[in-house]
C-alpha cells in the first residue's frame, strides 16, 4: 500500500502523468474536479462557521501536515490568513533528491481553495512568490460582511 | 471576538495527515473514469519508477530483505496488522486489512474499483528490471487486505 506520507510525490508524479497525457488543462480539469469532491468538508465548515471555517479547516489539516506557518483570524474585520513559513509539501518536493517536482505544483492550492471560496462570497489570494523556496501566504476576506454564511 | 493568531512549528506534530489517502482514492478514481484502467497502471508505474527507485536500487543489492523493511515500516506508521514471512528467495506479506481503505471509507467515500492497482502495479513496478518480481495472490475489495508474493526470476 503506499501510506500517506508517501502521498505529496504520488500527486507530484500525477500531475506530471496528467500533463504529459493531456497538457496542461488536463491538469487543471483534475484540480478542479478534486476541487469539488474533496474540499468539501472546507466548503460544509464555512457554510456553517463563516469565515472561521477557514480557521477550523486549516487548524486540523496543516498540524496534520507538520506544517510550519502563523495562521490569524479576524471575525470583525472577515479576514483570515496563513503565512507559510515552511510548506511541508512544496518542502518535501524540495528535499528529495530523486524526485523532481512538477513546475507548477503550487498552483494546485490556488485553484482548489479558490474554486469553494470565491462562490462562497470571499476574495482569494495566494502569493507564490516564494514557493521556490517553500513559502507563500494565502489570505481570505469577506467580500459582503451584511451576508456572512452562519 | 479578538484577533486570534496561532503559529505552530513542523516539529509540533508527526507528519501523518490520513485525509491524503481520500484525496489519492480521488485521484486513482478520476484516472480511471477519465482515462480507463490502462491509464491508472501507467500512471502508478511511473510514481513507482520515480519514487521507489532507492527501493529498487537496495532490492537489486540486498534481495528481500530491503522490501521487507519498507513495507514493515510503512505498516507500523499506518498502524496496519500484518505478518510476513521470509526466505531467500520468497516473501509473502500478508496484510490483514488497509489502513487507507478503512479510512476512505469510515468518511463515507466510495473506494475506487481500481484501488488494488496501488498495490499490484505499484509492486510490480519497484520489481520491474530486478531479479525478483511480484504477484498479489488475493485483494480483498472490502478492507483492503491482501497476499503479495515477491519471488526471485527463474532463469
Amino acid at each position: 500500500m503506499i501510506s500517506c506520507t508517501e502521498f505529496i510525490p504520488a500527486y507530484n508524479e500525477l500531475f506530471k502523468y496528467l500533463e504529459k497525457i493531456g497538457g496542461k488543462s488536463a491538469v487543471v480539469d483534475f484540480w478542479n474536479d478534486l476541487s469539488d469532491t474533496f474540499l468539501t468538508n472546507l466548503r460544509n465548515l464555512i457554510v456553517e462557521n463563516g469565515i472561521r471555517g477557514c480557521w477550523l479547516y486549516w487548524e486540523k489539516t496543516l498540524s496534520e501536515e507538520a506544517a510550519d506557518f502563523t495562521m490569524e483570524l479576524d471575525e470583525e474585520s472577515g479576514e483570515f490568513s496563513i503565512t507559510m513559513h515552511h510548506c511541508p509539501s512544496k518542502g518535501r518536493l524540495l528535499e528529495y533528491e530523486h524526485i523532481e517536482p512538477y513546475p507548477d505544483y503550487c498552483e494546485h492550492c490556488d485553484v482548489l481553495y479558490r474554486r469553494v471560496l470565491e462562490p462562497l462570497g470571499f476574495k482569494y489570494d495566494l502569493d507564490r512568490s516564494q514557493t521556490d523556496r517553500a513559502r507563500c501566504r494565502l489570505s481570505v476576506k469577506a467580500l459582503d460582511r451584511t451576508d456572512e454564511f452562519h | 471576538m479578538p484577533k486570534q493568531i496561532l503559529t505552530r512549528k513542523a516539529a509540533d506534530h508527526p507528519y501523518f495527515h490520513r485525509d491524503f489517502h481520500i484525496a489519492l482514492n480521488d485521484g486513482i478514481h478520476y484516472l480511471y473514469k477519465k482515462f480507463g484502467a490502462g491509464a491508472v497502471r501507467e500512471y502508478l508505474t511511473q510514481f513507482a519508477e520515480a519514487w521507489y527507485s532507492p527501493l529498487k536500487k537496495s532490492l537489486i543489492e540486498n534481495g528481500l530483505t530491503a522490501i521487507k523493511d519498507h513495507y514493515e515500516e510503512i505498516y507500523q506508521i499506518e498502524e496496519a496488522d500484518f505478518e510476513m514471512q521470509l526466505s531467500e528467495d520468497e516473501l509473502i506479506i500478508r496484510l490483514f486489512a488497509s489502513p487507507a481503505v478503512r479510512y476512505i471509507k469510515a468518511n463515507g467515500h466510495p473506494v475506487s474499483e481500481v484501488f488494488d492497482e496501488t498495490v499490484a502495479a505499484v509492486n510490480r513496478a519497484i520489481c520491474q528490471n530486478t531479479p525478483f518480481d511480484c504477484e498479489m495472490c488475493d485483494y480483498h475489495q472490502e478492507n483492503g487486505g491482501y497476499t503479495l508474493r515477491f519471488f526471485r526470476r527463474m532463469e
